[in-house]
């Protein structure tokens, strides 16, 4: 059974790192659910029920939107940004790693050939359904499905088929979202998936749509955090799931007020190369989606489970195919390219985390 | 983009109120052909904005949809295919969505809605 690391006790104890202590004594201590002895899982589960929940709700906004502060030019040059590096790099990706455009799924410390990662794509799909308890009960299917952050869709035709439902993607990239369609097409699932260029900060569908809200990997490029999740809850049908799955430094400790200067230092060269702007923390995710008054809140680090990946790309990278289409593909590729190395720094710091966060929409 | 699509899309600008259902601009419609699901169809029935479905398909020059409807067509195999052609079969190809309060448009560029804001929308 693959184990995953969860919040250990400590940060249970503290429940949310990043909160002012005034406010920890009056949220409820978090439910622990084993999910299963013989993995030693653990999953903290957030009681949202809370009588101070206005509360709460403050201090998330304080805590995270204070590092939020990007500007709307500035948000135009990131959204612009991200729409020209997958513009120009998305075609290179799928020729080498496939339609999935995510990291793979393993068992911790292992080795794997570059012919599983595919297979560690579709895992990755699968254990995030699982984690949020979309794999049990086959008579509870969704059957409207929001792929937010989409890429070339590779989600949306997985889920659309594996549940026969009606999956939507949005995307920066007219790019990914013309070869989203066009694979969609090509696999018989044009009647069942479409993909429109749209943002994620303001998605143009009205209130309640979807039964799923799926962002894989997408999350790390929202300058507005607080928006994205707002977004994410409001297109979420009652008694719908969100599945949130993306790159989150780790949880401050009560003590501090931020990331040390080093650590600032090390995501920020990752921003400028993968377009990216600040980066939070999955406790901080967390304190959003309460405000958003949704329930059943898990969350987990999945660090350990995406080790191989990056070593992976990079030794790709180095093929001759991989370094000629990189170096075809455009500069913003290369940068990008150059920067995968300080990825893996910041996972062996313990300073980025692959974060999974699920939740439901209350009915 | 077909008719399916246009059915759950609206016009996000700030300060608008009711942004569906999006006008339709059209330049080019493409047919574009769809297996027949009866069970599909008759699920999408009970989820589709019939007023908006029928005036999108209107403007896209497909006519045959009846104004209003109720469940009991659905025994109709006629009626069926009708439905089964305007929400599936018809693809605005190159043309717009327009906002139906400010009357800002959306484009559509080779089947692909473009709803990006500008920054003075949001």
């Amino acid at each position: 059974m693959l184990n995953s690391t969860c919040y250990s006790t400590s940060s249970i104890q503290s429940l949310n790192p990043t909160c002012p202590s005034s406010l920890i004594s009056t949220l409820h201590k978090p439910e622990i659910h084993y999910i299963s002895q013989n993995t030693r899982t653990r999953i903290v589960t957030y009681n949202t029920k809370r009588r101070r929940r206005r509360m709460a709700s403050v201090a998330a906004m304080n805590a995270v939107s204070s590092s939020q502060e990007v500007g709307v030019q500035d948000q135009k040059e990131l959204k612009k940004g991200i729409a020209e590096l997958y513009d120009e790099s998305s075609g290179i990706w799928e020729d080498i790693w496939g339609d999935h455009m995510h990291h793979g799924y393993y068992e911790p410390q292992s080795s794997v050939e570059l012919s599983d990662h595919r297979a560690a794509q579709i895992r990755m799909i699968e254990q995030a359904l699982t984690f949020a308890s979309l794999n049990e009960d086959a008579t509870k299917k969704p059957t409207s499905i929001v792929d937010v952050g989409c890429g070339i869709g590779g989600s949306s035709r997985y889920l659309a088929k594996k549940y026969g439902a009606q999956a939507k993607g949005i995307t920066l990239s007219p790019v990914q979202a013309q070869r989203a369609q066009a694979l969609a097409d090509a696999q018989g699932l044009g009647d069942k998936v479409s993909f429109q260029v749209a943002d994620a900060l303001n998605q143009p569908f009205p209130d309640g749509q979807f039964d799923l809200v799926w962002s894989m990997e997408s999350g790390e490029h929202m300058p507005d955090k607080e928006k994205f999740v707002g977004e994410l809850a409001r297109v979420a049908a009652p008694g719908g799931t969100i599945i949130l799955v993306t790159w989150c430094h780790r949880d401050l400790s009560p003590s501090e007020e931020s990331l040390l200067p080093e650590e600032k230092e090390l995501l920020n060269k990752i921003c400028k190369s993968f377009y990216l702007p600040a980066w939070c923390s999955t406790a901080d995710y967390v304190k959003l989606l309460q405000s958003n008054s949704l329930q059943d809140i898990k969350a987990a680090d999945w660090s350990e489970n995406v080790a191989p990946f990056w070593p992976a790309v990079i030794k790709s990278a180095l093929t001759w195919k991989g370094f000629t289409s990189v170096i075809r593909s455009g500069w913003k590729t290369i940068k990008a390219a150059l920067a995968m190395p300080l990825m893996i720094e910041g996972y062996k710091k313990g300073l980025i985390k692959f974060a999974i966060i699920t939740c439901r929409k209350p009915e | 983009m077909r008719l399916l699509t246009h059915n759950m899309l609206s016009s996000n600008i700030k300060g608008v109120v009711n942004g569906f259902p999006l006008k339709i601009e059209v330049v080019k419609v493409v047919e574009k052909e769809v297996d027949f699901n009866i069970d599909f169809l008759k699920n999408m029935f009970h989820k589709v904005e019939w007023k908006a479905l029928a005036e999108a398909s209107r403007t896209m020059g497909y006519t045959e949809l009846p104004e209003n409807v109720d469940a009991a067509m659905l025994d109709s195999d006629d009626f069926l295919h009708k439905f089964h052609h305007a929400l599936l079969e018809l693809h605005l190809e190159e043309g717009a969505l327009v906002c139906p309060e400010t009357g800002r448009k959306f484009p559509v560029q080779k089947g692909i809605p473009n709803m990006l804001l500008h920054e003075d929308e949001v």
